[in-house]
């Protein structure tokens, strides 16, 4: 059975393929290619985008004959929220301290589940946090300020 | 008015003077972080490290270690010369920082952007050669890579290294050609050389050392401007070649802006760390040298090895970035 | 017989009471490292190697290699678990691993990844005491042409890995290779693809991608699907291997062993190639290929032993030779150093105690590590029946806390949030990520083996021809390359005749 461009898998599949082939391709546009005896630092850049492109366009024409569809599933709460703690952790990492920002970690990325529940992700938290500072700043002695001074 | 204002700058010269003073006097009341812009385990980090901890004993509280790699250690010394100036935090650097500013477009000024508070040591670098390779003396060598202008091949630990500067060096000195063959670290470089397949490295003493005892590398000079404790019977570069000399050094410094106090303090705390025999111990069996410099004596070294190493980088044409 | 002699003499030094407490403290630090992502023996051992300067030599060793090995072997467990590889090489046992955990195989897997890396750390410590020294001679043999055909063979293979969509596979391995060219150029120094971020002129941290990709990808994706998420507490079988799993890893753990003494020995190969390499093989070798990444008992044996016979052969050329193979070997070179004891061949004759002191040690540690580990897999397998919603954000902690640790900057943090998107959008693609793993790690060198190739060689690519070791890496390429196409080759006239 046929899928529609919408949701299949082997169109999109191409499409980003063929997506990061031609971003490497004009970034590395500049870079000294050199000779196949002599490479400079683009040549292997070039060949390999154009390897990747080339994958694409074959996964994009083999589209039309297939029936793989994209797993349906998709949760954006996570999507979201879980790349946006990573990201606080380490403005947090930076700026706060470490206690801080594994408070921000570990309730954000709790924030993501469906089952949230926030007398228990408070409790987890705080007992996470305090094991991880056992653990890592004072077992391993990992140079970090818990708090951070400014 | 301006008599007003004068009394007001000079007011707020006195209050400035004054807290800095107080900082100064119960410096440090917390931990000290150490910045090594490069990973755990080369000579950067060895020295570091061993200096920090006998810094932690003289200061009386800790300095922590932060590796911060990356970039031929421009990763790190950016974070120091971005950090607040009060002490806290503090930067090793070597002979990469006298070079960086020839090969990249530093976020930072290499000189203005540092106040310097002291040399650790510096570490001689090496000339060693395969057995297979028909010369003995610094002399031959240069006569061989003469008769074969860019036959000849050397390994370096990567562009930029303490070990390719060190042969573009030798290279301009000597106006001779020998074909240069980066590697990613000393490492990778001194087991192709011990394999026999590039045959020359200018390395550092302490890696090459026990490769020249067992015999599988013969050492033609060491780079220091004496004969190297460590290595007495090897003659140096420059008896051979006049003129040549090509040391690794280490040192501490702080953002632009530390109050004089603060450096003069840290100063006496490194001094008194490089006399304890747990130091003077180590750096000789990394085949390097403690060395003792007045803060504005290393300030002025600073700017001698930019200078030195400027006209390497830009007559041996290397470029990075 | 004089090995028998030296052996004894060796379990002499390392029965010593303050030896094995060494050797315990090493191996326990080791497995608590490794069992976390990011903090890895290297950073470890660099902390801890000031404290070993009043420590006599030979416990000082016994006490790092302890960590070092101790590390390979706990990286396995998180992998397996949560999908989390704690060390480099564990990425290959997440592939199948985390599949038998998700069936309710947690326990097998565990139990089979310690047997496994328990006879490959003592066949490992008997070849350093049998052949260390003959056998880093042949190591050296090896120059940028015999590394670069050797990379080849390992490239051609990686179809193999292919699950599936071939094309998808090899698109991986091709997008792999690419991000491996971020950074400087070895050759030149040119920075490629590091749009002026110094950050990246070192390139991308493979812990990045591996647990950007395995363990944030895996979470991301399991919070859209429910059904998900309930595997792991539905049921548990037994907690140890069938005899029938024996069976099957036995020579799996054999051909693991050999391939990662092997890779081993080569100072210039990286983590992870002797894993991957014996993933490939027992892929190929299986009767059943689908199996694989499905959870099939051979695809975390093999690795796993070939990754801790890796991590004990690495020795050989530090011990033999003072060569460094790796970051945590100069580290045990320094520490040498400064005990005042210079790396080299001579060490056996004239530091015999702690030649063969480190090599019964190590022996010891893992049998201790197999002592330590099996009972202790109850308690990990209990901890999968922790509820879902509370299991992931303690991953997530583990995971940031580790790769923020790898260089103690943020860049690495956002990076990894980054990858754990793409992770999620590769699996809804239909990509698996371990050939992307393999091109990431196989590619750099790759590049950067052939361009010194040319360069020693003037442009001339009859080196790779004429030098033995390297052309037998290329005439096996092309038989596999041969074995590989024939199969596909008589499908299509099979298909073609119906």
């Amino acid at each position: 059975m046929k899928v529609a461009l919408r949701d299949n898998q082997d169109f999109w599949s191409g499409v980003m393929l063929v997506a990061i082939g031609a971003a490497a391709l004009i970034i590395g546009r500049n870079y000294p290619f050199g000779t196949s005896l002599r490479m400079g630092p683009g040549y292997f850049p070039a060949v390999l985008s154009s390897v990747l492109c080339v994958f694409g366009l074959i996964l994009m024409a083999k589209s039309f004959r297939s029936t793989d569809r994209v797993e349906a599933g998709w949760s954006l709460r996570g999507l979201i929220i879980i790349p946006l703690s990573v990201v606080l952790f380490g403005v947090m990492m930076t700026h706060a301290g470490f206690v801080p920002a594994l408070v921000v970690l570990i309730f954000g990325s709790a924030l993501a589940s469906d089952e949230f529940k926030l007398v228990e992700v408070t409790l987890l938290t705080i007992g996470l946090t305090l094991g991880c500072v056992a653990v890592f700043i004072w077992g391993l002695g990992l140079p970090y300020p818990l708090l951070a001074e400014f | 008015m301006s008599r007003l204002r004068s009394i007001t700058i000079q007011a707020a010269g006195l209050l400035i003077a004054l807290t800095t003073s107080v900082a100064a006097q119960d410096y440090p009341n917390r931990p000290v972080r150490l910045i090594i812009p490069f990973p755990p385990g080369g000579s950067n980090d060895v020295v570091g490290r061993m200096i920090g901890t006998q810094l932690s004993e003289q200061l009386g509280k800790q300095v922590i270690v932060d590796n911060r790699a990356g970039a031929g250690g421009v990763v790190g010394t950016e974070i120091v010369s971005k950090a607040p100036p009060d002490g806290y935090t503090l930067g090793v650097i070597s002979l990469a920082h006298a070079v960086n500013p020839w090969l990249y477009k530093l976020p930072y000024d290499p000189i203005k952007g540092f106040a310097a508070i002291g040399i650790m040591g510096t570490g001689p670098n090496v000339l060693v050669v395969h057995p297979s390779l028909p010369v003995r003396t610094t002399q031959e060598l240069i006569a061989l890579a003469k008769a074969k202008p860019g036959d000849l091949q050397y390994a370096s630990a990567g562009i930029g290294s303490f070990q390719h500067l060190g042969s573009e060096l030798f290279k301009l000195t000597a106006k001779a050609d020998i074909l240069h063959v980066p590697f990613k670290g000393g490492g990778p470089a001194m087991t192709d050389v011990l394999g026999g397949h590039t045959k020359i490295m200018f390395s550092s003493l302490v890696q090459t050392t026990p490769h020249i005892k067992s015999g599988k590398l013969l050492a033609l000079g060491t780079g220091g401007s004496k004969r190297s404790t460590v290595l007495p019977d090897i003659p140096t570069i420059s008896e051979g070649l006049p003129g040549y000399t090509a040391e690794n050094w280490w040192g501490i410094v702080a953002p632009a802006g530390t109050p004089p106090a603060i450096i003069k303090r840290l100063h006496a705390a490194l001094s008194a760390a490089q006399d304890t025999e747990a130091v003077t111990k180590q750096f000789s069996s990394e085949g390097a040298s403690v060395v003792k410099m007045s803060s504005e004596e290393f300030g002025k070294y600073m700017v001698s090895e930019m200078n030195k190493w400027e006209r390497v980088v830009k007559e041996g044409g290397i470029k990075a970035e | 017989m004089d090995l028998l002699n030296n052996l004894l003499f060796g379990f002499g030094v390392a029965f010593s009471l303050q030896n094995l407490a060494y050797c315990f403290i090493g191996v326990l630090v080791g497995t608590l490292i490794g069992v976390l992502p990011g903090i890895g023996p290297l950073a470890t051992i660099a902390m801890l190697l000031p404290l070993t300067f009043n420590v006599e030599p030979v416990g000082a060793l016994i006490m790092l290699a302890g960590i070092y090995y101790g590390a390979q072997y706990g990286g396995s467990t998180t992998a397996i678990l949560v999908n989390l590889p704690g060390e480099t090489a564990a990425v290959v046992t997440c592939i199948d691993g985390y599949q038998m955990a998700r069936q309710g195989r947690a326990g097998p897997a565990l139990a089979i990844a310690a047997f496994g890396s328990f006879f490959a750390g003592t066949v490992g410590t008997l070849l350093i005491a049998l052949a260390g020294p003959p056998l880093a001679e042949v190591a050296l043999k090896f120059g940028a042409p015999e590394y670069f055909s050797l990379m080849l063979m390992g490239l051609v293979a990686a179809a193999v890995l292919a699950q599936g969509d071939t094309i998808k596979s090899l698109s991986m391995v091709v997008m792999g290779l690419l991000f491996g060219i971020v950074g400087s150029d070895v050759n030149t120094g040119m920075h490629r693809f590091t749009f002026d971020i110094f950050e990246l002129s070192d390139g991308i941290g493979f812990i990045v991608i591996a647990v950007g990709v395995f363990a944030v990808g895996e979470i991301v994706t399991n919070l859209g699907q429910p059904e998900r998420r309930e595997i792991f507490t539905a049921k548990v079988s037994n907690l140890m291997p069938t005899r029938e799993d024996l069976k099957a890893s036995a020579w799996p753990i054999v051909r693991g062993t050999a391939l990662g003494s092997f890779f081993g020995v080569l100072p210039g190969t990286g983590p992870a190639i002797a894993s991957f390499s014996s993933y490939m093989l027992e892929k190929k070798l299986a009767k059943d290929p689908s199996r694989f990444g499905k959870g099939a008992i051979e695809g975390v044996a093999g690795p796993e032993a070939a990754n801790n016979a890796d991590a004990q052969t690495k020795f050989i050329p530090m011990l033999t030779l003072g060569l460094p193979a790796s970051g945590v070997m100069a580290l045990m070179l320094g520490a040498l150093t400064i005990q005042g004891i210079q790396p080299g061949p001579q060490v056996m004759t004239q530091r015999p105690e702690l030649f063969w002191g480190l090599i019964a040690s190590m022996w010891i540690g893992n049998a201790m590590l197999v002592i330590l580990n099996l009972p202790l897999i109850g308690l990990w397998v209990k901890l999968l029946q922790v509820p879902y919603r509370l299991l992931f954000p303690a991953i997530m902690a583990f995971s940031a806390i580790g790769i923020y640790s790898v260089s103690n900057s943020s860049f690495e943090i956002y990076l990894t949030a980054g990858f754990g998107i793409a992770g999620f959008l590769w699996l809804k693609l239909g990509f698996s990520a371990a050939p992307l793993l393999l091109g990431f790690v196989l590619g750099p060198m790759m590049e950067e083996n052939l361009r010194r190739a040319m360069l020693m060689s003037k442009g001339d690519p009859s080196v790779f021809v004429t030098r033995p070791i390297s052309l037998a890496f290329i005439i096996a390429t092309v038989l596999i390359l041969v074995v590989m196409i024939a199969p596909a080759v008589r499908k299509k006239k099979d298909a073609l005749a119906e």
